[in-house]
Parts: C-alpha cells; structure tokens; sequence
C-alpha cells in the first residue's frame, strides 16, 4: 500500500530554501482560525511532521485527501483536535520562554510591587491555570525565589496549579523531571533547585515545592471559576486551543475577572486570544506578548 | 530643545562636510526616490555602475526571500524587470545604509544600526499594505531612514551620544530617553538637521524629526505614525538596539494608533497578534541578511 509518507509533499525544511507545499501555509491559517496557535514559517516543519503523522495514520493519499478531512464535516473537529495535539506534543518543559520570565521579572514585578507598595498584605498570587505535569508552576516558583531576596523581599508568593487531569496533576506534585523536560534548563537552577533522584532523574527541591498548591480543576466549570479571585498573574499556554469560541470567551472571561487589577494574562508563546476578549489590553515586552488588565491608576479602563 | 541646542546642532551638521561613509551613490538615489515619475532603468543602472560593492550586495538582497525573488538576479537591470524601479531603488537605498556605519569605527554596532533599519522599514510596509495606504515604497523608505539621526550623533557628538548609549543600557531605557537626558537633545533633531542639509523631502524629514513625538507632527502625521508604531514593534521583536528595553507597549493606546485609525478605518481589522507573529517571520530572514551582509549575527546584551 502507498502511504502518504511516501506520497508526501514539500515539506518545508527547518532552515532551507525548498518551495513549500502551499497547502500547508492553508492549513497553518486554518489552525490559527480554529485555535489561535500560530506556526512561524521557521516552524512550518512541525506543522508539516503533524501532518504527516496524521496521513500516515489515516492513510490519507494526499496533503490535498488530508486537506478535505480537516474541513469537511463531520470529522473535521475530531481531526483538527488530533492536528492540535500532534503540533503541541513535546512542546512542554521547564523554562520554555525565556522572553516571558524576562518581562515578568524584569518589567511585571517592579510595576506589580510598585503599585502595591501602600497594601498591607505583601503577597503575590500566580495561577498556572492547565499546568499539565508540573513544568510551568516550577519554573516560576524558582524564578520567584530568585527574586526573594531581592525585588520580593518581605513579600509572600503563593503559587496554585491547576490541572483537568488527575494523573497529571499527580505527576506534577512528584516533580521528577528527565532530560527532555529539563533540556532548557540551566546548570545554576539544576544544582540550586534540583536534587538527583537517579543518574538520568532530578527531583525539585522541597523549598521549591513549598510555594505550589497543586490541585484539579475543570477551566469549564463555572462555579469554581467564580472562586479563584485574587490573582495578580495567570498562565495558560496552550490549554485555550482545545475549546470551541463560545467555551473559549467564556474561560477567558472569568480569567478576566479572576485577575486583580493591574494583573496579567500570559497565553503560550505562539497562542493569540484573537479578539475574543476586548477589556484585556495586549502589551508587548521585548520578544513577549501579554494581556494586561489595567490597573486603576492607568486610566485606561 | 533649547534655542542654543538648535543652533549648535546646525553648526556640528554644516561641519560634517561629507559623511566619512556614506556611498557617493545616497544622495542623487534620494533625489531619485523624490522623483520617481521621471527615473529610467538607465539612470539607475548607471549611477548603481560606480560602486560595485553596493551593486553587488544589492543583487545579493533582491534574492533574499524578504525581497520576492528565488534567486538573485543577474544584474540591476534584470533586477529592475523582476521586482520594478522603486523596489530596487528602496533596496539600493538599504545597501547605501548599511555601508554608512564601518565595523569599529563607531559607538553603534553598524549591523544593529542596520538590522533595526531594515527591520523598521520592512514592518513600515507591510503595515502600509495592510491599511491599504497609497506608498508603501515611502513607507519603507521612512522606516529606513528614520534613526539617521544616529550616524550624526556618533560623528558630531561621540562623546556624549556614547554616555547616552551606555545609560540606556545599563538602565534598559528608550536610547532617544537616554540621549534626552545625556545631551537634551536626540538624534531625532541631529537627523532633521541633516535632511535639511540634504533637502530630504518634507515627509521624510517630518518622520525624522518627530518619529517619538508623533504629536508634534504638523506635516505628515500619518506617515509619521506609522514609522512610530513600526519602530516601536520592531525594538519588541528583536530588531532593537541590542539591548533589553525594560518596557511595556501598549499599541493600541499610543497616540500614534489613533492617528493612523482616523486615517485608516482598515486598522481596526489589523490581527495586531497575527501581525507580530508574521513579523517574527521576517525577523530570522533579517537576521540571516544582516549575518550574510555583516559576517556574523549580534548578539543581544540582556541586562
């Protein structure tokens, strides 16, 4: 039998000059309509290994034959999900974006502090909301403790990660990571934050554990939602493309509300909320994109 | 500004007597720029002939992917035939730019001065074409040229304009912020200075002077704006000065987005996400010409 493997079309090259198959440049749109993800031309060669994986399994015959099934009813959101997690898989580990912890130690946290100089309480709350097995709420705990005797110094951070997944969220709790999850991390954090649980296994450190609350939570849940306010940062990468645009606005906006004012809402970093939320304001930092909800002294509300 | 700044400035400009680096060919491919209804292919061809290293890079450019054409093309003339005169001209225009600074000569890294130039004018037109305006060759034109100021700052003022860069990096402050506070002045007026000793046409020169206070612009506010927003996106993307801006941008709040919305209506429409992702697109594609141009990539200094 042929496979589309072997039918397979341009591939576009991670670093070459080869024509690429329009098609996928098609498809690229169509996932950032459906889901908001965006595959930069430089990694237009994910999508197309999505693609391929996906064909091989369907024994589609052609990018044209896969074309048709991810937008003919009635398969087309059934496949379109399964692209989705072909092009995401792999994507999570420790210190994905260095841009983003950038601008939230170097720009987020001095604003965030300063404006809250006058408050009692000195705390800090931080919500990775779909926090999969752990990999995000750790990378901000350690860069938090970076900060604390520092920028943070007689402030509390408190930390809560949630997940829809029992079983990740259990993983998340172990904090025991391999190479892969820990191929972006560097030294300094691995012998400061880490200790060996093996010799291919590192295990984050109690001090680091301390700061999360890990638990499980439906986003969709509405009544839950309502009682996660308070919070002056929240993650959410690459959890959003999964929902349909009604549940999608919805999820959204109760992140709104659940931000203090002044707060911040970070997607993943290829991720847009495509307009489907016109009170956040989109803020860019050096190589970062953010949703910011303003403070009361900006005059911008 | 001060009155005395203003005449100082005036002064250190008609000093320059010419600019050390400046390829021969800037100048009358300006003059040409400003009147494009009456170029030949010719004229062109004729006056790219005297500089060989400039004809050479620009063939080298038309066959970047940021450009349009697969291949390089064999000549300016195939150039012109390919891509049409003002694109050639504009990438001639951009060759000319990135001969200006020399390697270890100057206080800025020529190939960040040139990778933020670049980077700015192709944001400016792709801008320009997505708000459906009537130039995008001027747009790119003025997104090119809008930090010129910059070479007049290291030639007239190295030592001050050097305090200033170092401020701003060590401070992670806007460069013009720093050059402010070093100088009280930025290269925003050393650069009009210099188009009016160019006699720059008005648009380009209003660009140059007002392009980080888009409200004083009396002449050409939308073009000026545009430029403004580019600039800004661009020191967002990675096509800074090479240092980190401890900033946060807010477009769509600017001044200069108001500006642009009253003129076009299409702005509203403008996936701003969307367009920051395609721009890091062209960003890799910027860097590879810079590294082809320049021998090696810069390196961005975090602080």
């Amino acid at each position: 039998m042929t496979t589309a493997s072997q039918l397979s079309p341009a591939r576009p090259a991670a670093k070459g000059s080869a024509p690429v198959d329009p098609l996928y440049r098609q498809i690229r749109d169509l996932v950032y309509k459906v889901s908001g993800i965006y595959k930069a031309e430089e990694k237009l060669y994910l999508l197309a290994d999505g693609c391929t994986r996906r064909m091989n399994l369907l024994q589609a015959r052609s990018l044209r034959d896969y074309w048709d099934r991810l937008t003919a009813a009635p398969y087309r959101d059934v496949e379109m999900r399964e692209l989705l997690n072909e092009i995401t898989i792999g994507e999570t580990c420790l210190f994905r974006s260095q841009p983003q912890l950038d601008a939230l130690r170097k720009v987020i946290l001095p604003e965030l502090l300063a404006e809250r100089t006058r408050q009692i309480t000195k705390r800090l709350r931080i919500w990775s909301a779909g926090c999969s097995t752990g990999e995000e709420p750790y990378t901000l705990a350690m860069n938090m403790l970076e900060e604390n005797e520092k920028l943070l110094k007689g402030w509390t951070v408190e930390i809560l990660a949630t997940d829809l997944n029992d079983r990740s969220v259990e993983t998340a709790k172990a904090g025991i990571y391999g190479g892969y999850a820990l191929r972006s991390t560097i030294d300094y954090f691995k012998r400061k934050y880490f200790s060996a649980v093996d010799d291919k296994k590192l295990e984050v450190r109690p001090e680091v554990k301390k700061l999360i609350t890990f638990s499980r939570l439906n986003l969709q849940d509405d009544s839950k939602m309502l009682f996660m306010k308070g919070m002056d940062l929240i993650f959410c990468c690459n959890v959003l493309i999964y929902f349909d645009a009604t549940s999608k606005s919805k999820v959204i906006n109760h992140f709104f509300s659940n931000l203090n004012f002044g707060g911040y809402f970070f997607l993943g970093t290829s991720e847009s909320l495509m307009n489907l939320n016109d009170k956040f304001h989109l803020v860019h930092f050096p190589g970062a994109i953010s949703y910011w909800k303003p403070s009361l002294s900006s005059g911008k509300l | 500004m001060t009155n005395s700044h203003d005449s100082m400035i005036r002064e250190r400009v008609q000093q320059i007597e010419t600019m050390p680096a400046i390829p021969a060919v800037f100048l009358p491919l300006l003059k040409l720029l400003g009147n494009s209804d009456e170029v030949d292919v010719d004229e062109v061809a004729r006056l790219v002939s005297y500089d060989g290293s400039i004809a050479a890079q620009c063939l080298r450019m038309a066959g970047s992917p940021l450009f349009g054409l697969a291949q390089p093309p064999k000549s300016i003339k195939a150039a012109v035939i390919s891509l049409g005169l003002r694109r050639v001209e504009t990438i001639l225009l951009t060759c000319c730019l990135g001969q200006a600074l020399p390697a270890g000569k100057w206080l800025l890294d020529p190939s960040v001065f040139w990778r933020h130039s670049l980077g700015c004018a192709l944001v400016c037109q792709k801008l320009s074409e997505k708000l459906g305006a009537s130039d995008h060759e001027k747009a790119y034109t003025a997104g090119l040229l809008h930090d010129i100021g910059f070479i007049v700052s290291c030639v007239a003022f190295p030592k001050d304009f050097g305090r200033a860069l170092e401020d701003a990096c060590n401070d992670g402050i806007p460069l013009h912020e720093a050059e402010f506070a070093t100088m009280g002045f930025t290269h925003c007026e050393t650069g009009f200075a210099l188009s009016q000793k160019w006699t720059l046409a008005s648009d380009l020169s209003d660009v140059i002077a007002h392009h980080h206070a888009v409200e004083q612009s009396a002449n050409t506010p939308p073009l000026v704006a545009l430029v403004h927003l580019g600039d800004l996106l661009c020191r967002m993307r990675d096509l800074g000065y090479g240092y980190y801006e401890r900033q946060k941008v807010d477009l769509v709040c600017d001044p200069a987005w108001e500006i642009l919305l009253r003129e076009y209506h299409d702005l509203r429409d403008v996936d701003l996400v969307r367009f920051t992702f395609e721009l890091d697109d062209a960003v890799e594609e910027i860097h590879a010409l810079v590294a082809s141009v320049f021998g090696t990539a810069p390196s961005i200094s975090r602080n």
